[in-house]
């Protein structure tokens, strides 16, 4: 039977993380964004609370939940702040292709450590010369004698000026593109590895961003994920886990746009009315719930598809692709609503806006997404 | 030590309230039912006191209907307590306190106790009955509104202290008692995800409606609610109109004065 409605263990998993973000999350949201302020103590207390590592197993101490699960969470962390969600959720992508590419052993020796105490992962595929284009990254590893050599730049990483751990992502010979794509886990501390300076940001501003340097750093065989040249693979099936949480991240700043606007619509009056009774705005909130609505549900699709055991990158893209337009639509539409003080500051609608634009940025950007959901649709008719 | 706390699903704080059709009751129709208020810092209080004096136990004890009786206890769980308790309440009845009072106390006695925490009235009627009505069922003392409470191991005894007009009784009390919390006294805890999925999965003890009747008599409420209404919206701000600060402060003390006769 198919079913809409969420489990009572689900339900209390949203009251949990709706908690969280209103009580710790939305007070400091707002001057985190104007500060461009990382609020560590924040994270420290999502860590605590078990909202961290949501994806990684309870046998290495993670919270071990479903993609839809970790779906449910993060809409309601978004509903707060889109930018302190990125973080949060940061060591998800980071650890992912470790749980997906990596021995029991290295799984053992690298994931407890984030679930014990406080640390921050990082996933380095991005470089400054593409990030869409990840077959023609040119960060270079070398193999010699047991360790390899690693040289080159990473850009647009989330948390790394604050990880402890990147897994990141190589190449043996960029002529042999995605073949000879190789992944790699490398601690911090690690002789070589420079993280850039925070990176001033249009939105998420509560999340860091910088760049990642790799020179002549030495990297044990050992901690090697998978096979030389699958790394490509493993960093696709990695993204196909994550990019439906993003679909939700958007979902969640959409629906903060609506209750914000709806709210408004009612207390706003022109012309002897509240502003939700004319008729142009009311067609406007009708059609803000049905974009919010629809992102929801193709989330939740393709998260259950997923937790199903199929892959779903094309449902995850979809899902991804749709809620990221709407949460642009629907936080555009709730500025609107709000007039004049929807383009001031001091109201939390043009926030909205400006974190939900980067949703349509990464993990894949749109663009990517319609060229994957075009060439699985075509391949049914070719 | 052994710790019951008795604690209420109330309406959430954050849900929109309103009366039924024949403006008799609460429209429970959407009503999202939590553990909040004085209740979530009884909770609290207990899970302290269980924390300093180690070996303690703490039982959580709600009276209600199912499902929102059974959330709110999975809650507690979650929290941090040891076990539940649900005491049936059947579908069609209308509890009054001293009702509920008799319910619970029947739960209470099942098992001995040191301490029965309570928070000294529930978020949504305030009627402030359940707690000494229960000491009185059980014969054991109880205090409220009391603003802190310690154990001392070495007496044996519990601190406590209670607010009163002007100040403050600091009373030494041995169990078992009742204490009725003052709240926010505390900073209640969060529930950690992982404590969220276990409570999911542990057994709630069940004290049937027939098994209430025949340990306590026959339950009829001896009140019975006729009206509710939400208090009328607020009308009448007034907005001052000023060019400097000092201004607006004089102006606002005269109206304060003249028309609110607020100040003297
Ligand atoms: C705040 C932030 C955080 C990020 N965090 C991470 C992180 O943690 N780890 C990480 O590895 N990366 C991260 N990224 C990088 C992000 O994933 C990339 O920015 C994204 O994949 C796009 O790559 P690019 O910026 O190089 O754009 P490009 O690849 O240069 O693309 C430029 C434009 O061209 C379009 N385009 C590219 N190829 C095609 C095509 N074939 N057909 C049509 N259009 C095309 C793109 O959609 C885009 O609009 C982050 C980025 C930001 C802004």
């Amino acid at each position: 039977m198919v079913d809409f409605s969420l489990t009572e263990e689900q339900k209390s998993l949203q009251d949990l993380a709706r908690k969280f973000a209103k009580t710790e999350m939305l007070p400091v949201a707002a001057a985190c964004d104007r500060a461009g302020r990382f609020p560590e103590d924040v994270y420290r207390k999502a860590w605590e609370l078990g909202l961290m590592n949501l994806n990684v197993p309870t046998e290495y101490g993670g919270s071990g939940l479903s993609v839809f699960d970790q779906c449910v969470i993060v809409e309601e962390l978004a509903h707060a702040c889109g930018g302190m969600t990125t973080s949060i959720i940061a060591n998800c992508l980071a650890l992912e292709p470790i749980l997906l590419g990596g021995t029991e052993e290295q799984r053992k020796r690298t994931l407890p450590a984030f679930c014990s105490s406080y640390h921050l992962a990082s996933f380095c595929l991005t470089e400054p010369s593409g990030g869409s284009d990840a077959g023609g990254l040119q960060t270079r590893c070398r193999l010699d004698g047991d360790h390899y050599v690693l040289d080159g730049e990473k850009c647009f990483i989330t948390n790394a000026p604050h990880a402890s751990l990147y897994t990141v992502f190589a190449t043996i010979d960029p002529a042999l593109r995605h073949k000879g794509i190789t992944a790699f886990f490398v601690p911090r501390a690690a002789e070589g590895v420079v993280p850039g300076k925070d990176e001033e940001k249009m939105g998420h501003r509560a999340s860091s961003t910088s760049t990642v340097k790799f020179d002549h750093v030495r990297v044990p065989l050992a901690d090697r994920l998978g096979a030389e040249g699958d790394g490509f693979s493993l960093a696709m099936r990695t993204l196909d886990h994550t990019r439906t949480p993003i679909g939700a991240l958007a979902t969640g700043i959409a629906q903060a746009a609506i209750d914000y606007a709806a709210d408004y619509s009612l207390k706003r009056h022109t012309f002897g009315k509240p502003i939700g009774e004319h008729q142009a705005i009311q067609l406007k909130l009708a059609n803000m719930a049905q974009e919010v609505h629809a992102a929801r549900l193709l989330t939740w699709h393709a998260a259950w598809l997923i937790d199903g055991g199929q892959r779903g990158s094309l449902e995850s893209s979809i899902a991804k692709c749709f809620a990221s337009d709407a949460a642009m639509k629907v936080a555009d539409d709730a500025i609107q609503i709000f007039g004049g003080y929807g383009y001031m500051k001091d109201y939390p609608v043009e926030k909205l806006l400006r974190d939900a634009k980067l949703t349509q940025i990464y993990e894949g950007s749109n663009e990517i997404q319609r060229i994957v959901i075009a060439r699985e649709l075509l391949t049914h008719y070719a | 030590m052994e710790l019951l706390v008795l604690i209420k699903p109330v309406p959430d704080p954050d849900t929109r309230l309103r009366p039924n059709a024949a403006g008799t009751a609460l429209d429970t129709d959407g009503v999202k039912w939590v553990l909040t208020g004085y209740d979530e810092s009884a909770v609290e209080q207990a899970l302290l006191l269980k924390e300093s004096a180690p070996g303690s136990r703490v039982r959580a004890i709600a009276f209600g209907p199912a499902p929102r009786t059974e959330e709110i206890l999975r809650s507690a769980l979650a929290l941090g307590c040891d076990t539940a308790t649900w005491v049936e309440q059947p579908s069609g009845l209308v509890p009054d306190p001293m009702l509920s009072a008799n319910a619970l106390s029947w739960a209470c006695q099942k098992t001995p106790f040191d301490l029965l925490v309570v928070g000294k009235q529930a978020l949504d009627d305030e009627a402030g009955v359940v707690g000494p009505a229960v000491a009185e069922r059980l014969g054991v003392a109880d205090y409220g509104p009391v603003v802190d409470l310690r154990w001392d191991p070495a007496a044996g005894k519990f601190n406590l202290a209670r607010a009163v007009e002007g100040g403050l009784e600091r009373i030494t009390a041995s169990g078992p008692m009742v204490v009725c919390l003052q709240q926010a006294w505390n900073d209640p805890r969060t529930a950690k995800l992982q404590n969220v999925l276990k409570a999911r999965r542990t057994t709630i003890d069940k004290v049937s409606w027939a098994e209430v009747q025949a340990g306590v008599g026959p339950a009829v409420p001896g009140t019975r609610l006729t009206s509710f209404r939400l208090p009328p919206p607020r009308t009448g701000a007034k907005m001052i109109a000023f060019k400097t600060p000092e201004e607006a402060a004089q102006q606002l003390v005269r109206l304060l004065r003249e028309e609110a006769k607020t100040l003297p």
